[in-house]
């Protein structure tokens, strides 16, 4: 590479030399790619953890054709761009926990990120959080992934059980979603360059399932669920989490959901973790919860073809058991879902069976 | 040792359902070095004089002076020879019945310069056994890996049928490049033209005998400063897509697609001969299967290849995009370079509709041609059109042919057509 790429801040396109904007990824002029300048990006180093395995190079054979990778990144038989692990990963940290993040299929990366983390005994303690990264702004698929990793940790780390009650458990786990937030905040930060115009952002949503304990907690509008296979259950089917959105501000005035969320704001969202985030405290909701169900962590990726929870319920409950009820079966049968009704965004979707 | 790069230029966003990808691919050399050094196989140098009895005693003097102003030319070690040819090809040096050809000294270019100047004006034309005698020379030398020749002719190839002419260039075609130049206004641009094109090289006119040794000169020096001695153009497709073309656009128009040899099922290869330090433009089409939007795949690797090494490659590459701002954005190089072969396209049918005696057909090219050399900023072609009509308005592209027009613009204007002006940065 010539060293104007690397040593100036870009105002010209390395490629054709025509004037670009800082924020520009590829040069309006002439379409090459411009890679951010090495000196205002320290932290966004793809070789460093914790995103190493998902930004490697791929080395599988071509998803469309079979063919073999050229080292240029594309099939040397149909031309196909090799996917990029960071593009379509799945994470099944025990039988019973698993989920799968895609790109889907009108985006060109996968800003949404995941981290799971759960016990071998089926439904004892699990945790799932899901990062969708803001798509207008810049490096949003690294410090998505590294803010679900951070959230991750945190959650992990802890096992606060509070005084033994029910409601000083639920504290202490909101306690914990709130570090967890922290965390991920600080993560989004570290991959945010000083002066970038364009900060990195992004939702944030975990659940906590502890000894039946299960606790939500949101910033943005990815969204939790908890699904009772047990159409009597007393707790139905529910969504844990109220978005940060546009749209469910004006649901909450009385305005349909449907409408609401085919609005011209639809998507705006109004709290997020990043630079310029106004605050990033996670609003949790605890539920007790009994028999076997479904706990579902998702991004909007996901919820905009099917957002009300009865009928996400239903789906989740045939996919479920088109699939034998295997959760990483199941929550790439979502994807996959998603991505027939249209792809238009990245997908996450992250199951617990209990 | 020479180093390539490879630079692309296009816009990679198709509309749902786009299939065509344009894009402009940029192949720069430097450090190519000379001639013959390279340390890849020797060079050798042929110099052909049309010594026809049409050149007359004033013309074939200006010849020899101009052979002799090459041969200074022609560096020390660098193989060489010199034939005259009229209705039959001669080997002027070395003196010798069978083809032979040897190494530039002081010595060799002494007694070159001897036998040039005993050139004599004689006989008919007949092209082909000139390059057909050429041929035999360079085979002579095995150890030669660029061969290159300058042909000098100031007639018709009267005696010889097109078709022999047409025969011996597919013969002679990868056998050696070949520059050419007619002196005078008797010659045809079309004939000489399908020489130097077949054989990798170019094409003008001399109007006058006294211009020849500059010219000479010139050409002989370009030649001895191309160090990296062959050179192919291969472009990658993928599978069940088709190469609409491929075309050299800069810095003059030819078209390589049917100059195509298959490497592999995918891979096409086109000859481009020797590289000095310079920078050529390739126009390179692919049609591909449509995509759903948001899909992305590799239209085209284009690549220059020394031998089998590829020593630079671009990429050209379709993304499927339903944002209108991005799809329907037009590559100012690609539309620069595609208005530029309609260019050279307009000025070649427009003569030849002006000598068949077609006014109206004429007329409306070389109106079209006014307009497009307006619009692309060749003002060369814009100078050499106006000596052959007068401009009403060229932004429409209204033009009247000229009453009396000099031959030797008008066949300036040909030869000068498939030059090409570069894209403004």
């Amino acid at each position: 590479m010539d060293v104007a790429m690397t040593s100036t801040t870009q105002t010209v396109c390395p490629n054709c030399g025509s004037p670009v904007s800082e924020a520009d990824r590829y040069c309006e002029a002439c379409g090459a790619e411009l890679k951010p300048s090495a000196p205002s990006t320290p932290a966004l180093d793809t070789d460093s953890e914790p995103t190493v395995e998902i930004n490697a190079t791929p080395v599988s054979p071509c998803q469309s054709c079979g063919g073999v990778i050229g080292a240029d990144g594309y099939c040397e038989t149909c031309g196909t761009k090799a996917a990029k692990p960071r593009d379509h990963f799945d994470e099944q940290p025990a039988p019973w926990v698993a989920g799968v993040c895609d790109r889907g299929i009108r985006h060109s990366r996968n800003e949404d990120a995941m981290a799971l983390a759960a016990d071998p005994e089926p439904g004892s303690r699990a945790l799932l959080v899901v990062c969708d990264g803001v798509s207008s702004s810049l490096d949003s698929d690294v410090a998505s992934l590294a803010a679900a990793r951070a959230a991750r940790e945190v959650l992990t780390a802890g096992h606060a059980q509070g005084i033994g009650t029910e409601s000083s458990r639920s504290s202490a786990i909101a306690a914990r979603l709130k570090a967890a937030a922290d965390a991920a905040n600080d993560a989004v930060l570290d991959n945010t360059s000083p002066d970038s115009p364009n900060p990195a952002s992004c939702t944030f949503v975990a659940t906590v399932l502890e000894d039946g304990l299960l606790v939500a907690g949101v910033v943005g509008d990815s969204r939790a669920y908890w699904f009772p296979d047990d159409p009597e259950d007393a707790t139905g089917a529910v969504a844990l989490t109220v978005d940060d959105s546009w749209a469910a501000e004006l649901i909450a005035t009385g305005i349909p959901r449907a409408e609401a969320e085919s609005g011209p704001h639809a998507h705006a969202i109004t709290r997020w973790l990043g630079k310029d985030a106004p605050d990033h405290t996670p609003r949790t909701t605890a539920v007790q919860v009994t028999g076997p169900g479904w706990i579902v962590v998702c991004s909007d990726g996901l919820w905009n073809y099917c957002s009300e929870a009865a009928p996400l319920a239903d789906l989740v409950r045939q996919t479920a058991a088109e699939h034998g009820g295997e959760p990483l079966a199941t929550a790439s049968a979502l994807v996959d879902w998603a991505n027939t009704q249209g792809g238009q965004d990245n997908i996450t979707v992250a199951l617990a069976r209990l | 040792m020479a180093e390539f790069t490879a630079s692309v230029y296009q816009n990679e966003f198709l509309p749902d359902g786009g299939t065509d990808v344009h894009a402009i691919v940029t192949v720069d050399c430097s450090g190519a070095g000379a001639a013959g050094q390279s340390g890849s196989g020797d060079a050798g140098e042929i110099i052909i004089v049309d010594t026809s009895g049409s050149m007359g005693a004033d013309g074939v003097r200006a010849a020899a002076y101009a052979a002799q102003t090459a041969l200074d030319q022609i560096l020390d070690g660098v193989w060489f020879a010199v034939i005259s040819g009229n209705d039959r090809a001669q080997l002027a040096f070395p003196p010798s019945p069978e083809p032979v050809m040897v190494r530039m000294d002081q010595f060799t270019r002494q007694a070159a310069k001897d036998a040039v100047s005993r050139f004599y004006a004689d006989g008919g034309t007949a092209m082909g056994t000139w390059l057909r005698l050429a041929s035999r020379v360079f085979a002579t030398v095995p150890s030669l890996s660029q061969k290159h020749a300058i042909l000098l002719t100031d007639g018709e190839n009267q005696h010889e049928t097109p078709e022999v002419l047409t025969q011996t260039i597919e013969a002679v075609t990868g056998q050696f490049q070949c520059d050419c130049r007619g002196v005078g206004v008797a010659w045809q641009v079309d004939e000489v033209r399908r020489i130097a094109t077949a054989l990798l090289g170019t094409v003008d006119i001399i109007p006058a005998p006294d211009q020849l040794a500059a010219e000479f000169s010139q050409l002989i020096r370009n030649a001895m400063s191309r160090g990296v001695a062959q050179a192919d153009l291969r472009v990658w497709a993928p599978q069940g897509a088709e190469v609409l073309f491929v075309r050299q656009v800069a810095p003059t128009v030819e078209d390589l697609t049917s100059r195509r040899t298959a490497v592999n099922p995918l891979t096409g290869s086109y000859p481009t001969g020797s590289w000095g330090d310079e920078s050529r433009d390739y126009h390179v089409a692919i049609r591909l299967a449509a995509k759903a939007i948001g899909q992305e795949q590799l239209a085209a690797r284009v690549q220059l290849v020394l031998g089998d090494d590829v020593v630079a490659q671009g990429l050209v590459k379709a993304l499927w995009s339903a944002d209108e701002a991005l799809t329907t954005r037009i590559s100012p190089e690609v539309a620069h370079y595609t208005g530029q072969t309609e260019l050279a396209e307009a000025i070649q049918e427009g003569l030849a509709a002006k000598a068949a005696g077609d006014t109206a057909t004429a007329t409306t090219k070389l109106g079209r041609a006014v307009q497009l050399a307006a619009q692309t900023g060749n003002e060369e072609a814009t100078t050499r059109l106006r000596k052959v009509v007068d401009i009403e308005d060229q932004d429409t592209g209204t033009v009247r042919l000229k009453r009396t027009v000099e031959k030797a613009d008008e066949m300036a204007l040909d030869t000068a057509s498939t030059k090409t002006t570069r894209v403004k940065k």
